[in-house]
């Protein structure tokens, strides 16, 4: 059976579209890392397999059955740790627990389930004295209620220190053990490669990888990265670069550009910046780490060198999208994008998700 | 069906409110001063318990404070959760959007029945142990009519909050149904009847009759007189039994309409 299903999904508020003809599945007992930037449409995404916000167009199935029919019995089987929720203040953390309990009709004892998340000494206390990694830790523990088929996290590390990131994902673990399919989200790559069999990748609300951390790795680190310092490097210069045969990608960090590229086209590199002038001050290599892997995908134009895309369209969409090293479309460009309505702005995360 | 659970949630939540303590100490307060205000003076020994309830409590406290603490206690009950984020909370689970909107009357109109309960009874218990012939009866039956009132309005402002996608928005709202329902309701009407008068004229019924009906329409009125016809001894009989009805009818209409229509909003809204 397949736990999560997403056909041609397409959501837009009044003047930004969020997720753009998504397709995605998910296979029972699956732990699907769901990972892109901050407003790249994963909040919608997880929204819409909540039916609380409905797409524009496409279908949404979950656990087999429609979101838009089937809401209610799809959320008895589920269990969800959404973002950016809140508790409710005055009622104990034992009280949200058995809350939820009710609510699901299950069978489960509310302080073992505290217990688990690491709560058991603070269950008396009100919810809104809680810290946000304990709130955290309370809405996983409502999650786990009556051991659902499909737990859907929305990042699930927000708010915790290392050890508790740690404890969330040894949970993810047992879970998937047990045989749940996992699904969650976040903007880090580092906490899902260690749990993942499988990970996608959204950017600007379309998927432009899929496949494992693994095989990810294979895609863009089976290069090497060349970082080079050169400081008077400009757009033209960093232009030739990207032509260059064996080149998936280049970003600029400050006086720095990050080149992913085939290990023999480290001195076409070189000698084609020197060519167009730049004095290279320092060069030297490193193996691809999952941060830029995961820059690679979301910021960079390795979605275009992907050898599994997940879908066709979306690699086009991704490989037409600029480079954030051009000067072209603001879009990808962070410092310009602060008053506007993109879906890169953090600031408009919240509107956007909504 | 999960229902109840919201409801119980929304109860112990809203009765551990610090609002709550202090509502019930105003309600005591209240009932104690205007219970002090007409005790039995001299050698009379009757206590004017139908005085103190419909010359008092009636105007004073029961058709202007408790339409307005039912506001209070309802008119963030949707969208406040909807602007802090618990409503994530308690859509991930199984709950439908019309258990929600209907979850918190029951559970918010029980609170805030608790709290006229409390409210009325601590100095109404003060009275049955005095040496006075105090009607605990009509006491008591008057008191059940505060607190449908309070539920009444309690329904009328979820229903305001549900539609509401802020919260700014939603005290509007709480405000214009204060301001409709307890200031302006006879000069409205009054209004709409006299501007409408070559229409009503049409109608197969009398602009007198018409005035009747809009009187026992406002939740407030209605209550005011099926209380007095409580205190008369003649609820549902008498000269008055089918305004009475028809006012009954109301109280029902104003319970579940305006949840139902914010019902409608809020089903139809990305949350």
């Amino acid at each position: 059976m397949t736990a999560i299903e997403l056909r041609g999904v397409t959501k837009s508020f009044d003047d930004v579209t969020a997720v753009r003809d998504l397709d995605l599945t998910v296979e029972d007992g699956e732990v699907y890392g769901f990972l892109g930037p901050n407003g790249a449409g994963k909040s919608t995404t997880i929204d819409m397999l909540l039916d609380l916000v409905r797409p524009t167009a496409g279908t949404v199935r979950v656990l087999g059955a429609e979101v838009a029919t089937e809401g209610f019995e799809i959320r008895r089987r589920t269990g969800v740790l959404p973002d950016g929720f809140s508790v409710y203040d005055r009622l104990s953390g034992r009280k949200h627990v058995e809350f939820a309990v009710e609510s699901k009709d299950a069978a489960a004892d509310p302080d073992a389930l505290l217990d688990r998340v690491g709560l058991a000494g603070d269950a008396d206390r009100p919810a809104g004295d809680y810290s946000k990694g304990m709130r955290q830790r309370l809405a996983l523990a409502m999650a786990l209620v009556g051991d659902p088929d499909l737990l859907i996290l929305d990042e699930p590390s927000s708010g915790l220190d290392p050890a508790g990131a740690k404890e969330m994902r040894e949970i993810v673990r047992a879970e998937a053990e047990r045989g749940a399919t996992v699904f969650f989200s976040s903007h880090v790559l580092e906490q899902v490669g260690a749990v993942c069999d499988r990970v996608g990748i959204l950017r600007d609300g379309e998927l432009v990888a899929e496949d494992s951390v693994e095989g990810l790795r294979r895609a863009v680190g089976g290069e090497e990265t060349l970082e080079v310092a050169a400081a008077g490097a400009d757009d033209d210069a960093v232009a030739a670069v990207r032509a260059l045969d064996g080149v998936s990608g280049v970003t600029r960090d400050g006086d720095e550009l990050v080149v992913n590229c085939a290990s023999d086209a480290k001195t076409d590199v070189i000698a084609s910046l020197e060519e167009a002038g730049v004095a290279v001050a320092d060069f030297h290599t490193r193996e691809a780490s999952l941060e830029d892997l995961f820059l690679a995908y979301t910021e960079g134009d390795a979605a275009s060198a992907d050898v599994t895309p997940a879908d066709s369209d979306a690699t086009d969409a991704a490989q037409t999208n600029a480079d954030p090293t051009d000067a072209g479309p603001p879009v990808d460009d962070e410092p310009t994008t602060d008053d506007e309505p993109t879906t890169d702005d953090e600031s408009a995360v919240d509107e956007v998700d909504r | 069906m999960s229902l109840p659970a919201i409801a119980r949630k929304d109860f112990q939540e809203t009765v551990r409110s610090r609002g709550m303590i202090a509502l019930v100490a105003l309600f005591s307060l209240l009932v104690a001063a205007f219970a002090f205000a007409v005790r039995p003076t001299g050698g009379n020994e009757q206590f004017a318990t139908e005085v103190l309830l419909s010359v008092f409590i009636g105007p004073f406290l029961v058709t202007t404070l408790v339409p307005l603490v039912g506001v209070v206690v309802g008119y963030n009950a949707v969208s406040g959760e909807r602007e802090s984020g618990s409503l994530k909370l308690l859509l991930s689970l199984p709950h439908s959007r019309a258990d929600v909107v209907f979850g918190k009357v029951v559970g918010r109109g029980a609170a805030l029945a608790l709290a006229v309960f409390a409210g009325f009874l601590l100095p109404g218990l003060v009275l049955i142990a005095a040496p006075v012939a105090f009607n605990a009866g009509a006491f008591l039956g008057y008191t059940v009519f505060a607190a449908a009132l309070g539920v009444v309005f309690v329904a009328i402002a979820v229903g305001c909050s549900a539609a509401s996608s802020t919260q700014r928005r939603a005290l509007i709202g709480g405000v214009a149904i204060y301001v409709l329902f307890v200031l302006l309701w006879g000069a409205v009407t009054g209004r709409l009847v006299g501007a409408a008068g070559p229409l009503v004229d049409a109608l197969p019924v009398s602009a007198t009759q018409l005035r009747v009906f809009l009187r026992v329409s406002n939740p407030t009125t209605a209550v005011e007189a099926l209380s007095n016809a409580f205190l008369g001894e003649q609820l549902f009989s008498g000269d008055t039994a089918n305004q009475q009805l028809s006012a009954a009818a109301m109280l029902v209409f104003w319970t579940l309409a305006p949840p139902l229509a914010g019902l409608l909003k809020f089903d139809a809204d990305d949350l």
